[in-house]
């Protein structure tokens, strides 16, 4: 029996092992021509935005769906939704966030939910997936179908974990302002003392997502939107009065100022007192 | 001497090996990557998406801002690139013209609002 060439073995294994550091550690191959599923989470963003931005200018829906599927996204509509509330979250443009909306929206409307793979062939016309005939003259401007929303529950419990994300419901158009239709003082122990919960709803008295709401007092101020709690309405938002501070509140888009707002004093049955809240309705006239 | 090279030689053979698996058989997998590595089709559509929004936003600083993902080459560059890669690939004529008119906007806008 021939004996095992100890010595060469060794000097192949160290020699592979050499080169796959290299070709691993050191210098691995450039990354060229890659795809846009494999773009960084931000820059996924960008792009996202972009198509957002294409199709607000062009309606041409077929096209938008088959640039979102190049991201690989397992359920664009939420992506895109998620992407909305991150940007409002965020205090980017009000404009970009809405057409990112509004494209997801455009998406639930069709029924559609593309998760379709990322592409993985070379393209034979070198186009991409998106279509580059001449595009469709953009939809009609026919309202959209929508879908009611139950109002928010004075006495839902306002404790969220989910992911909060905006909803199919169409973005408001800024047309008109909104008149404050109620104010309402809210005594439920099972709320956080000095809950302010706003509900904005447009003129179909259907609930409206995004809207910034402003909060104002003696030496502050705040900003917060409607959305946030999709499972309490999607034009419900809430804010945490402190006691014996006086708000002021009104939308950013324009309404009337409900003003001299301060934590209530209500009672239990038994006499007990607590801190109350308050429920405030903006409508579209 | 032999002996040297009886080493040499397996050695050399096994750094061969390993380059090969580490470059072409099984190359590193990248993921979060920058656009700026993105295939030129992709990019060019890019560039054609922000062109469709602009014609309607008409608002260059926003477009050179979607473009300037791409990297350190002026916006005008970007979209040049694109528009040259849409006319050599057959893009049809509606989007050559928006990539055309992004690229003639561009070249005469200046990041500081200022008219060349």
């Amino acid at each position: 029996m021939r004996r095992i060439p100890w010595g060469i073995l060794l000097a192949l294994l160290a020699g592979t092992g050499l080169g796959l550091v290299y070709s691993w550690g050191v210098s691995p191959t450039r990354v060229v021509d890659s795809e846009p599923v494999a773009l960084r989470a931000d820059f996924k963003d960008h792009y996202r935005s972009a198509i957002a931005a294409a199709y607000a200018s062009t309606g041409n829906l077929p096209r938008a769906q088959a640039r979102l599927s190049l991201l690989g996204d397992a359920n664009p509509i939420e992506a895109l939704n998620a992407q909305a509330q991150r940007m409002l979250a965020s205090g980017q443009s009000f404009d970009e966030a809405d057409q990112v909306a509004a494209l997801a929206s455009a998406l639930g409307q069709n029924g559609d939910v593309v998760s379709s793979p990322p592409p993985t062939t070379e393209n034979t016309n070198n186009t991409v997936s998106a279509p580059t005939s001449t595009l469709p003259p953009p939809p009609p401007e026919a309202p959209v179908q929508l879908t009611e929303t139950p109002d928010a529950v004075e006495t839902q419990p306002v404790i969220s974990a989910s992911t909060p994300r905006p909803t199919r419901t169409p973005i408001p158009t800024l047309s008109s302002p909104f008149a404050l239709t109620g104010q309402e003082t809210v005594c439920d122990t099972n709320l956080p003392d000095g809950l302010l919960q706003v509900l904005v709803l447009n003129s179909n008295r259907r609930q409206m997502p995004g809207i910034e709401i402003v909060i104002t007092w003696d030496g502050g101020g705040e900003n917060f939107f409607t959305g946030l709690k999709p499972e309490l309405g999607n034009g419900y938002a809430d804010y945490v009065m402190t006691p014996n501070t006086i708000y002021a509140v009104q939308l950013r888009l324009g309404s009337d100022i409900a003003s001299r707002l301060t934590t209530p004093t209500c009672q239990t049955p038994d006499g007990a007192t607590f801190f109350g809240g308050i429920k405030l309705t903006f409508q579209q006239p | 001497m032999p002996r040297l090279l009886k080493f040499i030689i397996p050695f050399a053979l096994g750094i061969a090996l390993g380059l090969l698996y580490g470059w072409v058989i099984d190359p590193v997998d990248f993921f979060d990557l920058t656009p700026d590595t993105l295939r030129a089709d992709y990019k060019a559509d890019y560039v054609l998406m922000t062109s469709e929004a602009f014609r309607v936003e008409q608002d260059p600083a926003l477009a050179a801002r979607r473009l300037a993902i791409f990297g350190s080459q002026s916006p005008s560059a970007i979209a040049a690139d694109g528009l040259a890669y849409a006319r050599a690939n057959g893009f049809a004529d509606s989007d050559i013209v928006l990539m055309q008119e992004l690229v003639t906007a561009l070249q005469a806008w200046r990041p500081d609002g200022g008219i060349p």
